[in-house]
């Protein structure tokens, strides 16, 4: 180990860890993987332990470190406040430093670094989904009031980018002047910390520092609760972004925003992990949901705080892990409570659910739709 | 007299195919120019062999030595360096193959005699070669000049020139006698090796039939066995037939399993998620069988098929073996 | 084992949209992103791998413009010691027999064991580089090398063969080895980590440094010269074959016919 990785790892806050083992006792992908944070805690805190009886440290073994969704509820469920999810990041950027990253997992980083994107799509197609729409690009000299972030998921997926084009119906159908960034949107880098490439994060952070200056962006909403935490809270600048969620349910409150027609569907919901757990908006999406007449709403048994991952996050959308997918559980699990509808507020949900619904043949039984989808509809 | 040579290539006492795509090229060229077309036949024991050649070329040189018998650019670079300064045909046409990659380049440079690789065709503009290549992955090709010289040499891409049948030429056979008179000092053949069966490396095929949930059930399996085994390909699949155990884990195709580039990828019953199609987008060439005509698939594929499967794959394996066996 | 390896920085052009420019021999490469021939990729790959098991040190040497430091930083930030690059305005529209020149020229009074590069470029698809240079230095060579096992002496090769078959080789040392993909895991290099390569050697050299003549590179000193360039017809994507079974079928086995692959 280097002195440089030392100092880094001497920075993370372990030293609160009382291995009591609630973080690895709540993680969704312990069960069918070897993740598991107490452990890795330990082996941090050996590693820079003065003592000189230090067993091997295994990280560079660990492969099962990118096995995690991010989705943090180790860190909110620790009783001392030691957030392992800050851990494993940190442990990932000793991988990363090192070139000891799944293949897939530096592919999707190659492809930000050099398309701005993880799936390694041409920039010049990033706004192809919004070519027979009403919209308008941020242009130099002129002020973007509110910018619409898209995101790389709703840019790039045929699936996602319904929900971008039902967002650009909403604010179209509600007369609210946006702009989007078009081509030049380059990704929000949320995955690309989460994945602990801390150098092409910062490149990142400058580059859409840079953009939001340039044109002037007063507000930002955006599509994935993915994007919204990285400007919220992993920019390190202040910067006034809300996540559609929160903007239309504030158009509720103010009265702009009436849902008159008629889904008469039974409805359940998915707490994103980087809406909830990460950023505790809970109420918001459920008032839109529920200012929908005739949505029969129905909760999850497991919900708000105590949901459970779609495993989409943390990179995991290009790392795949055997096992029943968590996305598949929750999919038997709204089945249970009757839901015909599985509605979420974020790309990677959607596209998991997407796919769950099909491995468990359930395409007859539940559909899964983007608030922004049933918003579009009853409007 | 002009003359053209084709360097007859072979493998394990087999002809490969672009042997006779390279003479029916160079016979076409023969006839525009005056040439005489004359193949070239290395190798060891190979008496039987020249026979067949000389249906398709007015001569046939053969040098026969032991050294010969499995391809080895060493041993072959000398022969065809001897022959080619000897004879100075004004062309040499060898097979853009593995073969041919291996031995023109140092070929060309030893006799200081220009090259074009990798051509999809070749014609004579006044007795010098014009070619056209294909860059960027296919996706730009350019025509190209050789710059004169007495002797030229040019490489063809394989399976890009149909071979067309004739009336047997009974070209006369000449056996040269061989010019390797040392050892081969540098390079050594020591084995062919083949893969173990059941160790199928799917990145390798050339040939990938991939099956997805469509397939419904493992007893269905041997519907795309067959058709595999009709082209002569791999079995791959996409993630839910692994998670079922009906494939090895080997055989996925994915972000979580194998990224693969054969020349040909049948997807059957896959409907083309994202993480499946990351891994197959780059094939040379795609046909999806799929019967949702929303499957994304179909955005990744070159040709698309919207049937049921069952209906289309046994009829199509049919078809296959039927033309496998009216062309052999 | 002291190893050489050749790289080339080209446009990455699998997803981009590709259009020829006003000369006609060329393709417009403002919105094209650059980066090392994948070939090559594997090339550094195994040549790092190789000094972490036996030692040594691996040089890295390109030909190219400015823009071509990038490629090499990656390289070096891979593992490799030191990079060169060879860049002259002579050196402009030199095809795979002028290249090997240059790259010769630089690489002959350097001592080494080994030669790696890719087996071709993803660009121009010359697969000749490699060779040509191993025939000028004198030296043994073998091409779409899947497997190298080093012994003292010599190394073991497996080649790629068509149809999944592999040749097994012996090839003396010191050699030149031009590699096929898969035959390793290509390791990421993280934005620090080429960061930090900044401070390894990277020397560049022109057509004097070389002793070269113009006449010997560029056009004048290449094999062959580019008339025209130009976007081949594009067959329709995701063309939907209609009819019954038999019909959809007999389309199939016609599409496979043409392409040599039935």
């Amino acid at each position: 180990m280097t002195n440089e990785e030392f100092a880094a790892i001497k920075k993370l806050n372990f030293n609160m860890c009382m291995q009591c083992g609630e973080c690895t006792g709540s993680c969704p992908i312990s069960p069918k993987s070897q993740l598991n944070p107490r452990r890795h805690m330990l082996e941090t805190a050996y590693l820079v332990s003065p003592l000189t009886m230090r067993p091997p440290l295994k990280i560079y073994e660990r492969n099962e470190i990118w096995d995690c969704t991010t989705c943090s509820t180790c860190s909110y469920l620790c009783p001392r406040e030691v957030k392992p999810l800050d851990i494993i990041i940190g442990l990932r950027g000793l991988l990363v430093e090192q070139g000891r990253i799944p293949s897939t997992l530096g592919d999707a980083l190659e492809g930000v670094y050099k398309y701005g994107n993880p799936w390694g799509l041409s920039r010049s197609k990033r706004s192809d989904w919004a070519q027979d729409l009403k919209v308008k690009y941020v242009s130099e000299g002129e002020k973007a009031d509110l910018l619409y972030f898209v995101g790389c998921a709703a840019s790039y997926d045929s699936r996602a980018q319904e929900v971008a084009r039902a967002i650009v119906k909403n604010f179209n159908a509600l007369d609210i002047d946006f702009s989007i960034l078009g081509n030049k949107e380059t990704c929000c880098g949320n995955e690309i910390y989460s994945l602990g490439e801390k150098g092409l994060f910062e490149e990142l952070v400058q580059k859409n520092l840079d953009l939001l200056d340039r044109y002037g962006v007063q507000k930002i909403v955006t599509t994935s609760p993915h994007c919204f935490h990285a400007f919220k809270n992993r920019y390190g600048r202040e910067l006034p972004v809300k996540h559609y969620t929160q903007y239309f349910a504030n158009l509720i409150d103010e009265g702009k925003l009436k849902l008159s027609g008629k889904i008469e569907k039974a409805v359940t919901y998915q707490d994103p992990c980087f809406l909830g757990k990460h950023n505790d908006i809970y109420d918001e999406p459920r008032k839109i949901i529920e200012s929908i007449p005739s949505v029969r709403f129905v909760e999850l048994s497991r919900s708000r705080k105590r949901s459970v991952c779609c495993e989409g996050g943390g990179g995991r959308m290009w790392h795949d892990i055997p096992g029943e997918r968590l996305a598949e559980g929750r999919i038997r699990e709204a089945l249970d409570v009757g839901a015909e509808i599985i509605v979420v507020a974020c790309p990677f949900c959607l596209l998991t659910f997407d796919d769950a619904i099909k491995t468990t043949g359930n395409e007859e039984k539940i559909q899964v739709k983007d608030i922004m989808e049933l918003v579009a509809e009853a409007l | 007299m002009t003359e053209i040579l084709v360097l007859a290539e072979h493998r394990r006492g087999e002809f490969r195919d672009v042997t006779f795509e390279m003479l029916t090229k160079g016979r076409e060229l023969s006839q525009k120019i005056d040439a005489d077309l004359t193949a070239v036949l290395l190798g060891h024991n190979v008496k039987e062999f020249a026979k067949k050649l000389a249906d398709h070329a007015k001569k046939v040189l053969t040098v026969d030595d032991a050294r010969l018998e499995d391809f080895n650019a060493e041993a072959y670079q000398k022969v065809l360096s001897h022959l080619i300064s000897e004879r100075k045909p004004l062309l040499t046409l060898i097979g853009h193959t593995s073969f041919g990659v291996d031995l023109a380049p140092s070929l060309a440079t030893e006799l200081n005699v220009p090259l074009a690789t990798d051509c999809i065709n070749v014609d004579f503009e006044e007795k010098k070669p014009i070619v056209v290549r294909q860059v960027y992955g296919g996706k730009v090709n350019v025509k190209a000049s050789l710059h004169t010289s007495e002797s030229y040499i040019v490489t063809l891409r394989p399976a890009t020139f149909e071979v067309q049948e004739v009336e047997p030429l009974g070209g006369e056979i000449i056996e040269i006698p061989s010019p390797l008179k040392e050892d081969i000092p540098y390079k050594k053949f020591v084995e062919y090796y083949e893969p173990p069966a059941g160790e199928v490396d799917i990145t390798a095929a050339n040939i990938l039939v991939s099956v997805g949930r469509g397939i419904k059930d493992t007893e269905n399996m041997p519907i795309v066995e067959k058709l595999a085994g009709a082209l002569g390909g791999a079995l791959a699949c996409s993630r839910p037939i692994v998670d079922k155990g009906w494939l090895p884990s080997d055989r996925q195709v994915g972000t979580s399993g194998k990224t693969v580039k054969p020349k040909l990828y049948l997807a059957v019953g896959i409907s083309g998620a994202f993480q499946h199609v990351s891994g197959m987008k780059n094939s040379d060439l795609i046909i999806a069988i799929n019967k949702d005509s929303k499957a994304p698939i179909f955005r990744a594929a070159d040709y698309g098929v919207v049937e049921d499967l069952f209906k289309v794959v046994p009829t199509l394996t049919n078809k296959i073996l039927e033309e496998k066996k009216s062309s052999s | 084992m002291d190893t050489i390896v050749c790289v080339k920085h080209v446009p990455e052009t699998a997803e981009a949209e590709i259009a020829v420019d006003s000369s006609g021999k060329g393709i417009k490469t403002e919105d094209l992103v650059f980066d090392i021939n994948e070939w090559d990729d594997y090339a550094i790959e195994e040549a790092v791998l190789m000094k972490e098991k036996l030692g040594g040190s691996v040089t890295v040497i390109t030909m190219g413009p400015e823009d071509a430091d990038k490629t090499l930083r990656k390289c070096l930030a891979k593992g490799a010691d030191k990079a060169i690059r060879l860049t002259d305005k002579a050196f402009e529209r030199s095809d795979a027999y002028a290249t090997a020149k240059i790259l010769h020229k630089a690489i002959k009074d350097l001592p080494f064991n080994l030669i790696l590069t890719g087996t071709q470029a993803s660009d121009d698809g010359y697969a000749q580089v490699g060779v040509i240079l191993a025939e000028l230095l004198g030296i043994p060579h073998a091409t779409m090398v899947k497997k190298i096992e080093s012994k003292e002496e010599f190394v073991r090769v497996n080649r790629e063969l068509e149809g999944g078959l592999e040749q097994v080789m012996e090839v003396k040392l010191p050699a030149m080895l031009a590699v096929q993909t898969g035959i390793n895991e290509p390791r990421y290099v993280s934005i620090m980590g080429i960061r930090k390569a900044r401070e390894k050697e990277l020397k560049v050299l022109g057509l004097g440094d070389l002793g070269l003549k113009e006449e010997e590179v560029g056009e004048s000193g290449s094999w062959i010269t580019m008339e025209e360039m130009f976007i081949p017809p594009v067959e329709k994507e995701a063309e939907i074959l209609t009819g019954g079974p038999d019909e959809i079928a007999a389309k199939i086995v016609e599409t496979l016919k043409a392409r040599g692959l039935v």
